[in-house]
This record gives structure tokens, sequence and C-alpha cells, in this order.
């Protein structure tokens, strides 16, 4: 092409390219945008690029999102802070489309720019913008612009302070549902930035307008909002506040309520400070933990061990602890699922002898559900529990637990309890394991699926770092080589994993004497995949090992495989050859 | 008390105009008795635990039916004392909150499970009150403008709120309902209709669940043929804002027959909107998602069915842009539908007179398709229209064979080009001289636009 040499347009280009009916080209010259700009420079870029982005916003929701995307860190292609407010228009525009996450993007990119305007930008310009979004006529506008007071409020003069306020508290009280969901769920942010004598008075009454809206959907989000509000009030004031109306949610009649009361609980416990909170905190989270809902009570459970942390012992052994004694026979699987996954954490929390005589009781029964979930959340916190009355107590049940759940006929189930091995080999130290869990590492070997096969292989390697080399000496290798043998190609595939995971751990010696000479032998495998398996496990023993013996056997060894009569076969042992040339050339 | 007694307390000289002046102490008596068995019904039973206050709930729905039946045989106005305490029954019994969905108990059996309808064990009371509910509603003893202060904005706020019930039986009692109280309070018209726009908006925005747009909409289906003509500006913002967009969810195949509907009956009304319809059908087609296109292409059919020539016109280049688009498509009941198209007689029609601007704008897809479609069928049909296109005009068709010839071979040289011009541009962002250029009028050097193949 000869046009090499002739001047080029940036906007004409860029024009053109959008005229593209392939969506495709599209986009992706919306995301060279700011090659066009560093061509154009930032005095055209402000003149004519951006003016073309505001009056070329009628293509595709996806072109859109990338254009408010882009223009979100456009600030250095159009000269710098003191020029971002060019960039607001095209946003402003982009914020009052259908898509909401077009919208979506476009406040993002109008919070980023407006967070680095200085205050007299966002007064002059961008305090306008919002004010235009919340009178807008569709309600997409209105609703964006609720994401953008927190932004706009700090810099603003005190009498535009005041509007602001009033403008969002219109937005609470809004023709339309969509745009009061929008406005109660950036309460919290815009009122993070609200002086605290505002706060008392004009946030707490937009709040409490909203905790009583006519739409359930509406009340949720105002509750959702709650300690987030609370953590913003002076104690007392969230005590004079708040508080009334959290207890009052805890009761309400929804159960979408009362699930999101019992979520954030124990964060307004935080705001409230120790005396509310055993005075009326307590009680409307022990009737949370008692709701009839399952929902409700799983939320519930599964924040025991946060609420009992703000709580002093004794009252969490008065208060709580005959709920969670009830919960760890509650009827739903669920409930008793979120509370062992938290339960363990209540230990240190209670002390050695409160853990002994309350909680341990609990944990075996938890040990003995029927529902694996259980019983594998409980195990996978076991460290927290050992630090506080150690192991010992709880191994007799634990073993049983352990081989239920290694036989389990989900292999998701197998697969999360291998993923714990290491945890409770640790735990339960050398002699536990070598009589009782050994076995089941090696069985697992065997198992009929691939991923829990693969997970076993792992799970060796991390116990022979856990115990040494020389303890995998004697209770890994002579197992785990003897399976070579299996008459089946998958497992024979599963050992070679397993022996080029140990190599590195087991070190050179080792894996010259006992680990190479099986992997050599599985080289007259009749099945060409494990040919193949075993070229590129060699490959990776190649660093381990000395070059000696590289030479003398390892490369003998994928000569020969390299003239294998499967294509797959030759490939691999070339690709190795070729890793043992570069390691020898490197060294 | 039996109902039938209540029914002939008051008969003899009654007069619908004046019921409490003529035998007031009467009259007392029937309003006092049916009061009563209503507030019996205020009370609400638990029926997650089957055989608790089994007597109690037997009592209760025989007081119900037997309201049922005393609405049924009234032969002179409900007294307001009435209507107020029959609609506080009905809000106390109806407006609930529903449970959370059930969690599947095991882990592996969730998906077979899935899409079972929920039955509302409480059903054995609620399917009597919606009966009676219908009965206040459709009786022409319930003076709208005295019950109006009851049947309000909230009440029907709330039985909105109900159309998200799992319980198809429940939405079945409400779509119903909701139809009678459209039709005989007009003052709650305008309510009705904002109010289900607002629950449109939140299903398509706030991308959520909603069990009862079907039934929402077809309740809309008879509202929209009642509409007068010319249709108001608030209507026709109800389709271009509330109706339309209803295309976007990908749980649209649940209720797009009574979507379809919807639209039809406003072209009917008004043919214009069409291309309106069309162009909103092409802002919200489905590009990943296989079943949900050939559903957009049965609509549009059907829209297409009513559409005028100039309406056609106005939309026909993008249409048929996307038509292209689909024909090429390899899942081949896509492309077979949208083949299909042409075996539209009024279709066919509009495209032959069109053909200068339409059959440029698919012939590079048939040929595609006739060069690389896998699906056998595909390539069937697709040379048919082949045909049908040669025979309707042997000119254009070979003007077009050669065209497609020449922008084939241009393709790679237009894309090396963009490449270049890009690499270009890279370079001059990288070594930025100010003031070497000034904005042109017209791009001279731009390169032609020419589709490529997706």
């Amino acid at each position: 092409m000869a046009m090499v040499d002739e001047p080029l347009y940036p906007i004409a280009v860029l024009i053109d390219e959008l005229k593209n009916e392939d969506i495709q080209l599209r986009l992706n010259s919306i995301r060279r945008l700011s090659t066009i700009a560093r061509a154009l420079g930032e005095e055209r870029t402000r003149k004519e690029l951006i003016p073309f982005l505001s009056e070329n916003n009628d293509d595709e929701d996806e072109v859109l999102l990338a254009m408010a995307e882009e223009l979100g860190v456009f600030i250095p292609y159009v000269g710098g802070v003191e020029h971002a407010h060019v960039l607001l228009p095209p946003l402003e525009t982009l914020s009052t489309v259908e898509e909401t996450c077009v919208r979506d993007k476009a406040v993002e990119s109008l919070c980023r720019i407006g967070a680095q305007m200085k205050e007299n930008d966002i007064v002059d310009f961008f305090i306008p913008v919002v004010k235009r979004l919340a009178s807008g006529e569709w309600f997409t506008a209105r609703v964006s612009s609720c994401g953008l007071f927190h932004i706009a409020y700090p810099s603003a003069t005190d009498p535009l302070k005041t509007e602001l306020r009033t403008i969002y508290g219109q937005l609470c009280q809004d023709d339309m549902p969509m745009v009061r969901r929008a406005a109660a769920s950036n309460l919290g942010k815009f009122a993070a930035t609200v002086e605290q004598s505002h706060l008392k008075t004009e946030i707490m009454s937009i709040f409490d307008d909203l905790t009583q809206d006519d739409q359930d959907s509406v009340r949720l989000l105002a509750v959702e909002g709650c300690a987030a509000l609370g953590k913003l009030l002076e104690p007392q004031d969230c005590v004079a506040h708040i508080l009334p109306v959290i207890v009052n949610f805890s009761q309400d009649k929804s159960w979408r309520v009362r699930y999101m009361v019992a979520n954030q609980l124990y964060e307004l416990c935080e705001a409230v400070g120790p005396e509310p909170t055993r005075a009326d905190l307590v009680p409307a989270y022990v009737r949370l933990l008692r709701d009839n809902e399952a929902e409700v009570r799983i939320a519930a459970a599964g924040k025991v061990t946060k609420f009992c942390r703000i709580l002093s012992p004794q009252l969490a052994i008065q208060h709580i602890l005959p709920c969670v004694k009830e919960l760890s026979s509650d009827s739903s699987q669920h409930v008793r699922s979120a509370l062992a996954s938290v339960i363990m954490g209540m230990a240190p929390v209670l002390g050695k002898d409160a853990t002994i005589a309350e909680l341990l009781p609990i944990f075996l029964s938890l040990l003995k559900d029927e529902f694996p979930d259980v019983r594998l959340n409980i195990i996978s916190k076991l460290d927290q529990v050992n630090q506080v009355i150690g192991i010992d107590l709880l191994s007799q049940s634990l073993l049983p637990a352990i081989v239920e759940l290694a036989e389990d006929r989900h292999w998701r189930v197998r697969l999360a309890i291998i993923e714990y091995i290491p945890l409770l080999a640790s735990q339960l130290g050398v002699g536990f394991f070598d009589d009782k869990l050994g076995a089941l590492c090696m069985q697992w070997l065997e198992d009929k699926v691939f991923s829990i096969r693969e997970a076993a292989a792992n799970n060796l390697k991390r116990l022979a770092e856990e115990f040494g080399p020389e303890w995998a000496m004697q209770h890994i290798i002579p197992q785990v080589l003897e399976k070579i043998n299996n008459p089946h190609y998958l497992y024979r595939m599963t050992i070679l994993q397993a022996i080029s995971l140990l190599a590195p751990v087991m070190g050179a010696d080792i894996t010259c004497q006992k680990l190479l000479p099986v992997v050599i032998n599985s080289s007259k495998d009749r099945v060409p995949n494990i040919k193949f398996n075993v070229a590129k496990v060699l490959q990776s023993l190649v660093p381990i090992l000395d070059q000696s013996v590289v030479d003398k056997t390892v490369k003998p060894c994928l000569v020969e495989l390299s003239e294998d009569p499967d294509v797959d076969v030759r490939y691999y042992a070339n690709q190795a050859l070729q890793a043992c040339d570069q390691i020898m050339m490197s060294s | 008390m039996s109902p039938r007694e209540n029914g002939s307390v008051g008969k003899p000289n009654a007069s619908p105009r004046s019921p409490s002046g003529v035998a007031a102490g009467e009259g007392r008596s029937r309003e006092d008795a049916f009061i009563q068995k209503v507030d019996i019904c205020c009370t609400v039973y638990d029926f997650a635990d089957r055989g608790k206050d089994s007597p109690e709930k037997e009592r209760k729905r025989q007081v119900l039916m037997s309201l049922v039946d005393s609405i049924g045989a009234a032969e002179e106005p409900l007294t307001e004392a009435m209507m107020s305490a029959c609609v506080h029954m009905f809000r106390v019994n109806l407006f609930r909150v529903f449970p959370p969905k059930v969690r599947s108990a095991t882990v592996g059996a969730s998906e077979t499970e899935e899409d079972e309808p929920f039955f509302d064990p409480s059903w054995y009371h609620l399917q009597v009150v919606y009966e009676l509910l219908l009965r206040f509603v459709t009786s022409p003893f319930v003076d709208p403008k005295v019950a109006r202060k009851y049947v309000d904005s909230s009440f029907v706020s709330k039985l909105l709120d109900l159309f998200d019930s799992d319980d198809p039986r429940e939405r079945d009692c409400l779509k119903t309902v909701l139809h009678r109280i459209y039709g005989k309070f007009m003052g709650n018209r305008p309510f009705i209709r904002k109010a289900v726009s607002n629950i449109f908006y939140r299903f398509v925005s706030e991308a959520d669940h909603h069990n009862g747009i079907a039934e929402l909409l077809e309740v809309f289906g008879s509202v929209i043929s009642g509409f007068a003509k010319p249709l108001k500006e608030e209507h026709k913002l109800f389709l271009w804002k509330a109706l339309i967009p209803l295309h976007k969810p990908k749980t649209v195949g649940v209720y797009l027959p009574q979507l379809t509907y919807c639209i039809t009956q406003f072209i009917e009304k008004e043919p214009k909107l069409a291309g309106t319809v069309i162009r909103g059908l092409l802002k919200y087609w489905p590009v990943t998602n296989s079943q949900k296109e050939m559903m957009f292409l049965g609509e549009l059919e059907e829209v297409l069915e009513l559409i005028d020539m100039a309406e056609f016109q106005k939309c026909m280049v993008p249409l048929f842009r996307r038509i292209a688009n689909c024909l090429n498509s390899s899942h081949f009941q896509v492309a077979e539908r949208a083949l299909f198209l042409w075996n539209n007689e009024h279709l066919f029609d509009m495209i032959s007179q069109n053909r200068q601007v339409i059959v440029p704008l698919v012939y590079p897809a048939l040929e595609r398709n006739a060069r690389l479609h896998w699906n056998q069928s595909v390539l069937n049909v697709t040379m048919n229209v082949r045909k049908m296109f040669f025979d309707m005009d042997e000119r254009l068709l070979l003007a077009c064979q050669s065209n497609f010839q020449v922008e084939e071979e241009k393709r790679a040289a237009t894309e090396e080009r963009r490449r270049l011009t890009w690499e270009q541009l890279e370079r001059n962002a990288d070594a930025f001289q100010p003031a070497n250029t000034s904005f042109p009028a017209a791009p001279s050097s731009a390169p032609p636009v020419v589709p490529t193949v997706t």
C-alpha cells in the first residue's frame, strides 16, 4: 500500500471505523481511542474528539460500554486534571441510556474523574451534571445521579451542600421505585461525606422514610445500609436512631428483611458499644438464631463466631451457646453446615474450659452429621480448636469421620477431604497419621475419578514435604512404586504423575536410585499414552538428576522413544530431548 | 346461620337505591351476620403443619364458601361496612411474604427438579378467598364508587406483588382478578399501568427473577386491545419503554407469546409502530443464544406480516443486515428459520419490490452459505432462495455475484490497509507533532466500507 506517505486524519479514521457495520471493528477502534487522542494531541482531543464522541452515542450497548470505560481513564489525553471537565458531557449522556451496564460504567467513570477534579471545577462542572441528571425526565438519569453525590458533596459550597442534600431527599421519595432503590443503596456512601450535624437530622429522616417505604424492595436496601450508616454516627446517636429500627426489623414479617438483619447485626454491635448490645442486640440476635425461616437461621448461624467475639465470654456462654446447641441439631442441613463452618472459631473466644465442657460435644455431634458438608466444615477448621484444647480429645471421633468422607460416593466430597489431609497430618502428627490415614492416601491413587487420583498424587507430595524425605522413603515411596504394575494404564499414569511430583522433594539420590528405574521401565509399556507420559516425566526429572545420569540413562531412553511408531510419543520424546540439550547448554 | 337466610332478609321492599333507609333493623342484621363471617375468615392458619387445627381449618373453608354463595346470590348492594370488612379479609389472607426457594437436599438431584412448580399448601383456603375476591370485584352489587375507597392503590399494589407467586394456580386467579379490577375500577387504571411498568422495568434492568410476567402480559393483551385510537403518547411510551425491553432477559421464552400478542395489538391499532418494534427487536437481538434467536425470527415474521410498505422501507437496511447474519448462523435451525422467511408471501412481495436494496444485502450471505455451510438442508434451501432471486431478477443477481467476487478479492487488501492505518496512527501518536494537519471536511483517504466475515 502506498498510503504510508499520505497524511492521516485521526478523527477521520475513527469516524470511518465507527461507521463499519462489523461491531467488532467498531469495538476495536473504541478500545484504541487513546491512540487517536495521542495522535491528535491534547488540544484537538478536547476540541474535536470529545465533542465528536458526545454526539455519536447511538451505537450498540457493547460499544457504548467500551466508550464509557475508556473515557474514565482519559484525563491524561485531554491535558490533565484542569481539563478533566471536558470529559463530563459524553459520560453524562451515557449515564442516561437504557442499558444498566453502560450506565453503571459511565457513573463509575464519572466518579473516577470527579475524584481527581479540583474543588472549583467540581462546583463549576461536576455538580451541574449531578443536578441535571437528578432532575432527568426518564428514571435512568435519576438512578445514575444517586451514585455521584458522594463525589460532588465534599467540594460543594455551603448553599450547594444544602441543595444537594435536599435533592437527595427528593430522590429518596421519587415516584419510581427504581430511583428510590438506587437512592437507598447509595445512601451509605453519600452519608459518609455529610457533616455530623446534618447526618443526625436530614440523613436520618431520609433513612426513616426509606425504612417505611411501601415497596419491600426499597425497605430491604435501607436495611442493607443500616450498619454502614450506624458506623458513621456517634455511638449514642446510633443507639437513639438506628438501634430501634434494627430491632424492629429483626421482627419484620418479611424473611428477607430479617435475613439482612441477621447478616449485619454484629457490625452494628461494633457501632453501638457493649451496653446496648447486651440489652437490645443480643435478644434480637437470639430471636434470629431461632427464626422460623431456615434462610434466616443460616445467615445468623454463619455469624455466630463474629458475634461472640464482640461479647464477653460469659454473655456468649449464657445467651448464644444454648442457641448454638439447638442449631447443631437443626432440621435444615444448610443451617448445620453454616454453623459448622464457623463454630470452631468459638473455641479461642470461649477459652479452654468452656470449649471442653460446652463446645466439644457439639463438635463431636457435628462430626457425625449425616450431611458430608457439615463434617467437612468441621474438619477444615481443626487448627482453631487444636490451639485451644489440643487434638487428642477429638482424634478418636475424627478418624471415623475422615474414613467415611474418604469413601463418600460423591467425588467432590472425597476431593474436599483430600485437600485437608496435609492440614490434618500436621495437626495430628506422624504417629496418628501412620496408623490410620496412610492406607487411605494410597487408596485414593486408585480412585475411579481422575480428579481424585490427581489430588491424591499432589497430596503425597505435600505429605512428603510435611514429614520429610526419610519418612516418605519408608511410608510413601515403596507403596507408590508397587502400584506401577496395575493392569489398567490410567492407574499406571497416576503413578508416573506422582513420581514426577515427588522427585523434587526426595532429591537427586533417591530419584536416581528408586524413581528413575521405574520410569525407564515404563518406557517399554505397551500403551502409547504411558510412553509419552514417560517422556514428559523424564523431561521434568532432568533438572534434578546428575548430568552423567541424564547422558547414560535418560537420553538413550528418550532416543528410543523418539523412534516410536506412535506420533505423539515421538513428539513428546523430541520435546524432552530438546529440553535436555537446553539444560546442558545453560549449565 | 345459613347463607340462604341472609339473602332473604332484606328482600321484600329493599330498592337498590336506599338499602339502609327502609328496613334498617333487618339490613343491620344482614350486615352484622355477613361481617361476623368475614371476621371468622380473618384468622390465618399454618398449613406447614398439616394436622394442626384441622377442624378450625375446615370450618373456615365452609364459611368462606358460604360467603362466596352469599355474594353470588346477593340481591341488593353490599353496604360500605361489608365491603370494608371483605377487603380487610382479602388483605389478611392474601398479602403474605413468599417463603424462600427450597434448597435442594442433595448435591446432584437439583438439576432435574429445578423447574417443578411449587404448590402452596394453604391453597385449600386461598383458592376460596380468590373465588370470593373475584365474585366481589365482578358483583353488580358492589358499587365501584364506594368500593374504590378500599380497593385502592395500596391494595392493587400488594395484589401485583403477588404475581411473583411460585404457584401457577395463584397466578392464574390473580390474572382474572386484575383484569376485572382494571375493567371495573376506572380510577385505578393509570395506577395499574404505572405499577406494572415498574415491575417490568425492575425485571429488565435489575436482572431480577419474576414468576408472573406472562400473566401480567396476558392481562395487558386485553388492556391494550381496549386502548382508544389514536393511541395516546403515554401508551406508546409503554410500548417503547416497558414492552420492547422485555425482549432482553434470557427467560424471554417463558412469556414471548403473550409479549408478541401485546405488541401486535399495538401495531394493529397503529401500523406506523411496526417500524419502531422492528428497530427494538434489532436492538435486543441475541448474539450468542440460538434458541432465543429463533424465537426472535418467529416474532419478526409476525410483525412483518402487519407492516406496510412505507414502514418496511424505513427499516429494511438494518433488518436485512441482521437477517443476512442469521442466514450464516452455524446453528442450522437459525439459518433455516431465516431462510424460511422467504416463504412468507407478504414478505416475499415486499422483498421483490425492494430487491435493488435487499438482494445486495443478503447475496453475500447466500454465497457464503453455498460455499461453506456445513448443513445439507441449509445448503439446499440456500440454493432455492438464490434460484428464487435469479428468477426474480437475473441481471441484479449477476451484478451482485460479480460484485461479491470483487469484494472478496479486495478484502485482504482492505484489512491490510486498516492494519497499516492503525500502525501509522500509532506512530503518529508516539511522535506527536502539533499542528501538522487540519481537520478535513471529508475523509479523502477513507478505505471503502466492506463487510467482513464473522
